[in-house]
């Protein structure tokens, strides 16, 4: 269990949220030019790094608003917190 | 307000802790993000919505909490005629918010429950069942919180030092009741 530092709401603990899974996925502009097996890369391959990844997550019991956090997996530290349609930090 | 069964139906009381529901009460939510919609609202009921998060503002009939940067609730002070469905602070935000195209409005007097707590130890029954920090929330009047309470989803606006609301949604405000009943006599 950790703490979250919401962007709207300020620190909650993490039962108040729902993690959305990797971020900046971005969705191919022509899908239907796509092979299966590139449609499939973009839809269901995720990476699942043991260190600093960039997830999204939403407020479910607050604000309700989606946001970026950049977490360490190997030890649940946050590095980062950041809005939806911000750019992610570099360092 | 409709004549429902209510599911709380009697006034509870412990040593420093007094419960029950307030009703009936109007409560709107509305949303917009617009800044036109921030100052509409603000002259039609005289009342400024709270920008900062996790405060209030009130007026002479209503009161406004925030729940979101871009959702407001805005519930009255006082209790309403109980025979009617028709709210006048409501028709009037129609009117000038969502026929306008500045923001939604939605009438949710019966979807939400306010349960009135006094007393000391409102803060001890909260932290039995809640993961919220409740320190800064009830230092500072008026301020507004949405988490969690027993796993259900509440909002609770602090209204002086000894005195919270709080709002959950009718088909848990049964259960929810009980359970703070429960709670609050092993304090």
């Amino acid at each position: 269990m950790f703490v979250i530092n919401c962007p709207y709401c300020g620190e909650r603990e993490q039962s108040e949220f729902k993690a959305g899974g990797e971020a900046h996925i971005i969705r191919p502009k022509q899908p239907t030019e796509l092979s299966d097996d590139q449609w499939a890369e973009y839809l269901f391959m995720r990476k699942n790094i043991k260190g600093i990844q960039f997830e999204r997550w939403v407020h479910t019991h607050g604000c309700r608003k989606w946001f970026n956090v950049v977490r360490d997996t190997s030890n649940d530290v946050i590095k980062a917190v950041y809005k939806m349609g911000e750019k992610p930090p570099t360092k | 307000m409709l004549n429902y069964i209510n599911a709380i139906t009697e006034e509870k009381s412990y040593s420093g802790l007094q419960m029950k529901e307030f009703k009936p009460v109007m409560k709107l939510i509305i949303r917009g993000k617009k800044r036109e919609f921030l100052s509409a609202i603000g002259k039609s009921l005289n009342l400024l919505l709270p920008t900062e998060s996790n405060t209030s503002s009130r007026s002479d009939k209503l009161t406004a909490l925030w729940l979101s940067p871009d959702e407001w609730m805005i519930y009255s002070n006082e209790t309403i005629n109980s025979e009617s469905n028709e709210y006048g602070t409501e028709n009037l935000l129609n009117k000038n918010i969502s026929k306008t195209n500045l923001g939604a409005v939605t009438d949710i007097t019966d979807q939400f429950v306010l349960i009135n707590l006094k007393g000391d130890k409102i803060y001890d029954l909260f932290e039995t069942g809640s993961p919220f920090n409740f320190n800064d929330f009830r230092n500072k009047e008026g301020s507004v919180a949405q988490t969690i309470l027993a796993k259900i989803d509440i909002i609770i606006h602090n209204q002086n030092p000894n005195e919270v609301n709080l709002f959950v949604r009718r088909s848990f405000s049964q259960h929810l009741f009980s359970w703070m009943n429960d709670s609050a006599s092993r304090l």
